[in-house]
């Protein structure tokens, strides 16, 4: 046998031993079934600040890289679910930053989706259905950031101190947030009838 | 109401009513809100309202952003390569930890430069071994342009199967012909221009017979012409792992990693060899 062939098979040994121990580990496990349950989540609420999807993926991706690398590095398993979601709230904000001209494309999108109705209710019902969804969507859009993200990360189920984590703003400030909004919502569906 | 008692004739408030509805009072304020609410029917009729708006909110919040997200499928294939490369390199930050103590006499000094010029030998052979390796593939890689796949625009794409939707049919009935319009995108996304019928295989990276999707992120124009790894060695793979997976002797889930992962590797790996078996019989 030629000496280069030694080698070559010497080092492909290597290779191919290498990757028969090559199995999924517990985090890689672990990460990849919470991007089952918070992918869509977590992309709603990206999209919530006006990046266009390309870019909500994107975050969505590095979300969970970076929740491989803070689980590798054994830091706190204490509400990961608000971890999570504050890490996609700084990205989104990094992002709607920087490309601040999509942030225009929020209203068409959402333009755009309100057309799309459900099937089955009869047509004057989804009239009056798109129009009770576009008046709450008006309203929302109308109040602060973070009132808009208490309300958002309210919608997507998370507890109040878990909205708080995200934020960065403390309990009572979520729970006046949410009670000042939802009155807004209230009032604004009474005058729309 | 979240410290204080609540006067039992009074009404809650606004704040202490959306509470109660989230779950967020302690136990004994909850108790009297909903005391209170059993007697009060216009306070029921407040909680009714806030709740209705919290509920419309949240359909009408996920009604308008549901029709805008893309298939999971794509996007969780990328972030199973994308971890997998991630947890094939060092850790950062674990060297430290490894020199992490102090001198304290001449002693441990000493110890500590044969520790360290041993671990100079042993890195100068990991060193010499890993550039030959680069030497093989860049070789390898002149040759075999296009074998493997842009991992970035390819990570592989899966759709939830079972073991007995896979292996119901024999491996080459599974595999469709992928249309022309999304053949003709795969190969704007790889920026070939010019590509003649015969060159190239739009190939699926994870198969159809794994569970792969014809979808963008599952497909790249695989040559036909390279000499050692081209679309006719992928395929005897997919038929092996196929094999494989139906007879029991892989998981369908590792059959998809690997093959996702490095097909080249993978091929090594389950024909236990270190270039096609066809190559090594003359047959390509």
């Amino acid at each position: 046998m030629p000496p280069a062939d030694a080698i070559n098979r010497l080092l492909f040994r290597t290779v191919t031993d290498a990757s028969l121990s090559q199995k999924p580990s517990e985090i890689e496990r672990e990460v990849m079934s919470l991007f089952e349950q918070f992918r869509n989540p977590l992309l709603r609420y990206a999209l919530s600040f006006g990046v266009p999807v390309h870019d909500a993926e994107e975050i969505v991706q590095e979300v969970f890289l970076s929740l491989f690398r803070h689980l590798q590095l054994r830091k706190s398993r204490k509400n990961l679910r608000g971890w999570i979601f504050r890490v996609a709230h700084n990205l989104a904000l990094k992002q709607r930053h920087s490309n601040q001209k999509q942030c225009d494309h929020t209203a068409d999108d959402w333009g755009i989706a309100e057309n799309q109705s459900d099937p089955s209710p009869n047509p004057e019902e989804q009239l009056s259905l798109a129009q009770r969804r576009r008046r709450l969507l008006n309203v929302v859009e109308a109040l602060p950031d973070a009132d808009q993200g208490c309300l958002r990360l309210r919608a997507e189920g998370l507890r109040y101190r878990e909205i708080a984590s995200v934020l960065g703003i403390s309990l009572g400030a979520v729970s006046i947030s949410l009670t000042r909004s939802l009155a807004r919502l209230i009032r604004a569906d009474g005058n729309g009838g | 109401m979240r410290n204080e008692e609540m006067n039992p004739d009074s009404h809650p408030s606004e704040r202490d009513l959306i509470m109660a509805a989230d779950g967020e009072l302690p136990a004994r304020g909850y108790a009297q809100v909903h005391a209170h609410l059993a007697a009060c029917l216009g306070c029921r009729a407040r909680m009714a309202e806030i709740e209705g708006t919290i509920a419309d909110f949240a359909r009408a919040h996920c009604q308008t952003l549901d029709p805008q997200l893309p298939p999971i499928d794509g996007p969780r294939a990328l972030l199973r390569a994308q971890l997998s490369e991630l947890a094939s390199k060092p850790q950062a930050g674990s060297w430290p930890s490894l020199f992490h103590f102090h001198f304290t006499s001449v002693g441990s000094a000493a110890v500590v430069a044969v520790v360290t010029v041993l671990i100079a030998v042993m890195l100068s052979g990991v060193f010499l071994r890993r550039s030959a390796v680069r030497g093989t593939h860049s070789v390898a890689g002149a040759f075999d342009r296009g074998a493997v796949p842009d991992r970035s625009l390819t990570p592989g794409a899966t759709r939830r199967v079972t073991i007995s939707d896979v292996c119901s049919m024999p491996h080459e009935e599974v595999v469709g012909e992928v249309s022309a319009a999304l053949r003709q995108k795969v190969f704007r996304e790889y920026g070939i221009v010019d590509a003649h019928a015969g060159d190239y295989e739009i190939d699926y990276l994870i198969a159809p017979g794994l569970g792969g999707v014809e979808e963008i992120h599952n497909l790249w124009p695989e040559p036909y012409t390279s000499p050692t790894w081209n679309a006719h060695v992928k395929d005897a793979l997919e038929e092996h792992l196929h094999q494989m997976v139906c007879s029991g002797k892989l998981d369908l889930a590792t059959a998809q990693r690997d093959i996702a992962t490095d097909w080249i590797a993978a091929y090594k790996k389950y024909f236990r060899t270190d270039r096609p078996l066809a190559l090594r019989s003359g047959l390509i």
